[in-house]
């Protein structure tokens, strides 16, 4: 890395540091600095203690994880499929991920305790994207990203139907949890979640970063990317199933946002060009910048209620993108 | 041309004429400000509204009750048509009942049932309960309805001097509770609702007595911050979550109360109804939070 990627990454850095402090700063429940640092050192009362090291806290990180998770995966899948509307729920993982936590809701499923609507999403995750994958495959024996998003489209169709069937079994409170699970929160933030996704994080954008320039040659075009000597094929799978793990982790633990997988990698490129080995970092730290300061506005602008975090990427999201798309044009 | 015009005039003079009823001999108002006409007091009743049902019940109204909610769970009426939910019944079942009259919830967003039911000739009879005495004057509008304002009267006094019995019993320090409405994200209930109220009535002190809406959704971080001594949990007909449950979620495990298991709970049935049980709803408050008192 030169320099200059270095210092511009570190701005990135700076900013996601800043919008974490932020992010415990601010809440339903007006705290100082102060009585922040003293919750952190386990000093102050329990209900201080608690807001800040139980609720705040996890909260603002898994918001900063999810962020990245949602935005490595947009990034990814942009270059796999070669198509700026690729998003991280592009094969159909938010519909499948519906599908389990709803059906884990209204059947009142909780075998795992606290883990017991996560694992229902991430299994109904899985299984759409096993499905899409046996639909692209079995068409043509490779994966072809035309097969592939179509598949993704019609899955997810599938899934959305199931959804609808299902809360229409529903009762009152089935329901109102069901949808607010749909429409995303960071509220059910639990050290343990964080850990996961921490983990799931590292492994898949380790795995992504290692195969920075293969995305490079991959965006370009397939024969391209063969020629040069990228095992296509496998790099394909590799890329698709980590991309897809990203995200079906993200929405395991926070439901479904948008926007964040969309438009982050694209506000990345505008400003910093398309190679993957910067590219991928950046969107992570962006991503997980936005998702922090979206989810203090989520926290804060209505409150008591907290709004649907993904109201709020896309409510703040879309006026920046386009911002940023005019922007772009005119220079 | 002029044929026409005189034939779609008489087609509409003539629809006109063909729906006028019978002179009305009971005049209402409902909650939602609507005049309902009675020809006779009404002997086919549908209650999409469980409080309703309860108040018919309590009116010994039980013979006239020809159609219910699938929430109505009392074992009296356990035979009567069932035509779904209060907010969206089947309005074929509904109709095809023939009733009289059908007691509706004014809070239904959709508010065309009312409509619907007047094209086919059905009174319709909205009620709006907030408080108890949106409650009580729910109860003297359908013992009118009923033909039987006597009993109305008799069956409000009953539930006044109930509520009077419990506040009397109410002895030492009032806890502060957290009124569950909804488990996630909370919902709680405000002082001036009937739920509110009769935790007043039952002796405790609602952590939310300051908000000024009834049904208000509150923070987690507002929760921990004013500590409650007691939970109160309403169980059945929504049950809004259980104990190993609260324990593992963040936030609720972070409360006093949860923790050391002072979580009250109570038959949503019974407490989430402001019908003519209210008096056993603050009942059973008062015995819940005298068994789990800190």
């Amino acid at each position: 890395m030169t320099t200059r990627t270095l210092a511009r990454s570190g701005i990135l850095v700076v900013v996601l540091c800043i919008a974490i402090v932020i992010g415990i700063r601010l809440g339903a429940v007006p705290l100082g600095v102060r009585t922040i640092m003293e919750a952190f050192l386990g000093r102050g009362t329990d209900a201080e203690r608690a807001i800040v090291l139980e609720l705040r806290a996890p909260r603002v990180l898994l918001a900063a994880l999810c962020g990245a998770a949602l935005a490595l995966s947009g990034a990814a899948y942009q270059a796999l499929f070669r198509n700026p509307l690729a998003e991280p729920y592009i094969l159909g993982i938010s519909s499948g991920a519906a599908v389990g936590a709803v059906l884990a809701v209204v059947l009142r499923f909780t075998a795992l305790g606290p883990w017991s609507l996560p694992a229902a999403a991430f299994l109904g995750a899985l299984g759409a994207l096993a499905l899409v994958l046996r639909a692209a495959l079995v068409s043509q024996g490779l994966l072809d990203r035309h097969v592939l998003l179509l598949a993704g489209v019609v899955v997810g169709a599938f899934c959305n139907a199931g959804v609808l069937l299902f809360l229409s079994f529903a009762d009152a409170e089935s329901f109102r949890s069901a949808v607010y699970w749909m429409m995303g929160s960071l509220g059910g933030a639990t050290w343990e979640r964080v850990g996961v996704m921490a983990v799931v994080l590292c492994v898949g954008g380790t795995a992504l970063l290692a195969q920075a320039r293969t995305l490079d040659l991959l965006a370009i075009g397939e024969p391209t990317a063969a020629a040069l000597g990228v095992h296509v094929e496998r790099a394909k799978r590799l890329g698709f199933l980590t991309a897809a793990l990203l995200a079906a982790a993200a929405v395991s633990v926070a439901g479904v946002i948008g926007f964040v997988g969309l438009v982050v990698p694209h506000a990345i490129r505008l400003m910093r060009g398309s190679m993957h080995r910067e590219l991928l970092p950046s969107a992570a730290l962006l991503g997980a910048a936005f998702l922090v300061l979206a989810d203090v506005l989520a926290r804060t602008v209505a409150a008591p209620v907290d709004l649907p975090i993904g109201v709020v990427t896309a409510l703040i999201g879309v006026p920046l993108f386009v911002m940023l798309l005019r922007r772009g044009r005119t220079t | 041309m002029e044929f026409f015009v005189a034939l779609m005039v008489a087609l509409l003079v003539g629809c006109r004429s063909g729906a006028s009823p019978a002179p009305a001999t009971l005049h209402l108002t409902d909650d939602m400000g609507r005049p309902v006409a009675l020809a006779a007091p009404a002997r086919r009743i549908v209650s999409l509204l469980p409080s309703a049902t309860e108040t018919l019940l309590a009116l010994d109204a039980r013979d006239r009750l020809v159609g219910r909610t699938r929430y109505d769970r009392d074992p009296s009426i356990a035979a009567v048509t069932d035509i779904g939910g209060g907010l969206d019944p089947n309005v074929e079942a509904l109709v095809g009942l023939r009733p009289d009259l059908v007691i509706t919830s004014a809070g239904d967003a959709r508010g065309d049932l009312a409509d619907r039911l007047a094209t086919a000739g059905i009174a319709t009879l909205a009620i709006r309960i907030e408080d108890t005495t949106d409650a009580y004057r729910s109860m003297l509008t359908i013992a009118r309805a009923i033909g039987d304002s006597a009993r109305g009267v008799v069956l409000v006094d009953a539930i006044r001097s109930d509520l009077r019995r419990v506040a009397a019993s109410v002895t030492g320090r009032r806890p502060r509770v957290f009124y569950v409405v909804f488990n996630d994200p909370p919902m709680t209930a405000g002082p001036n609702s009937f739920i509110g109220q009769l935790l007043d009535v039952a002796g405790a002190e609602n952590i939310f007595a300051d908000v000024d809406r009834n049904w208000a959704t509150v923070t987690m971080e507002e929760i921990v911050k004013r500590a409650p001594d007691i939970v109160i949990l309403p169980t059945g007909e929504l049950p809004a979550s259980s104990l190993a449950k609260l324990r593992a979620q963040p936030g609720w495990s972070s409360l006093a109360a949860v923790r050391e298991g002072r979580v009250a709970f109570v038959d949503g049935d019974l407490v989430n109804r402001p019908g003519a049980r209210m008096g056993a709803a603050a009942r059973a408050l008062h015995d819940a939070l005298a068994a789990s008192a800190p």
